[in-house]
């Protein structure tokens, strides 16, 4: 064999090698991976109820969502949580767009239409500048905890530039309006369906 | 260009995930990890390799070796995965320059102080850009930021580090 052939054969078998660890690899952690993924989505998703809110598995049972599209901003999931049986809130997983790129938010209204909490799932704001959302109890995006549409009524819903209730994000007044139009969005998008959100009306 | 400034120029691509110091801690770590394994794999197969050979299966054992820790942090560090992003896929290109700046000057010790070298400018990058950032200087959170840091970094290391002067004699003796 020319030393040229055998280095040929010594870089495939190289190669396959590789390849094969790297499949084989990835076979081995497929469950734990997607297990992982579940544990994670569920951490987050769940970080914006506090945990005496529920004693169900919101997660297991997904709201099928009509009409998800809202004017700013669409809805990619919702979830109810239950206590006792009585529905105590929902949980509206919504999409805007940010300032970079999409900017995905979640959502808790407790089944009064208040504003439970609010959370950033991800986005790919200025770090510094709207990347500061993510951080977790940020006071803006606080500022919103305890809103219901009687409080705020529609016009209120904007920053106060725009002649609003609410101050901006220092230096990000887009991703601002932005996570604002999608707050309000949600809260007009539980009103309408409350009683199919809760479960509680004839829709059911 | 040298093979050591080659090898500088490959935390270029590092930098976005350097933005605090847990994070530019879990990027040492991971490129420590990675580069030794790659030398390792390496050291019995050079002698049996040359020239374009050497780099392809440098280079597949490289992209194995990302793939693997990648799956890795997904399974069990799946948060520490989202945070880095892309970024630990490319400890590959580290990997693959450090297997070109050996070529030229070989020996275990020389190049572990190599490595632990790069993790330390790294760890020393996500320190200062966590503080100056902390600081109000926003400029040190962005990557832009963090590759005039880099700069500065290696100015002073140069700067501090008192080399003989080249002599100024031309030509060989």
């Amino acid at each position: 064999m020319t030393p040229r052939a055998r280095a040929v054969l010594l870089v495939a078998a190289v190669a396959c090698l590789a390849i094969g660890c790297a499949i084989g690899w990835a076979q081995l952690n497929a469950a734990r991976i997607s297990q992982a993924e579940v544990q994670l989505k569920a951490r987050s998703l769940l970080s914006v109820l506090p945990a005496e809110r529920y004693d169900n598995q919101p997660l297991q049972r997904p709201l099928v969502l009509p009409a998800p599209t809202l004017a700013h901003s669409t809805l990619l999931a919702g979830y109810r949580a239950t206590l006792l049986g009585q529905p105590s809130a929902v949980v509206l997983h919504s999409r805007v767009q940010g300032y970079a790129g999409p900017l995905d938010l979640l959502i808790a209204i407790d089944s009064h239409g208040r504003l439970l909490a609010t959370r950033v799932l991800q986005h790919q704001e200025t770090p510094g500048l709207g990347g500061k959302l993510s951080e977790p109890g940020n006071t803006w995006l606080r500022g919103f905890e305890g809103r219901t549409l009687a409080d705020t009524p529609d016009p209120a819903w904007a920053l106060k530039r725009d002649a609003g209730q609410f101050d901006q994000l220092a230096g990000a007044s887009v991703t601002s309006r932005a996570v604002i139009r999608a707050v309000h969005d949600a809260l007009r998008y539980f009103d309408e369906h409350s009683h199919y959100l809760l479960g509680t009306g004839e829709h059911e | 260009m040298n093979s050591r400034s080659l090898l500088i120029l490959s935390l270029a691509p590092m930098l976005g995930a350097s933005q605090t110091l847990a994070q530019a801690a879990a990027v040492a770590l991971f490129s420590l990890l990675s580069l030794c394994l790659h030398r390792l794999c390496m050291t019995p197969l050079r002698p049996l390799l040359q020239g374009l050979q050497t780099t392809l299966v440098s280079v597949l054992l490289a992209a194995m070796l990302v793939t693997c820790l990648e799956l890795s942090l997904r399974a069990w560090a799946l948060e520490v995965h989202a945070q880095l992003g892309i970024y630990p896929a490319l400890i590959a290109l580290q990997c693959v320059l450090l297997e070109q700046s050996f070529e030229r000057h070989r020996g275990v010790a020389q190049g572990l102080l190599l490595v632990i070298g790069l993790c330390t400018v790294h760890l020393l990058l996500g320190l200062c850009r966590e503080l100056l950032g902390s600081a109000g200087l926003r400029l040190a959170q962005l990557t832009p930021g963090a590759l005039i840091l880099l700069g500065l970094l290696l100015a002073i290391f140069n700067r501090v580090r008192r080399k003989p002067a080249p002599s100024s004699r031309q030509g060989s003796l």
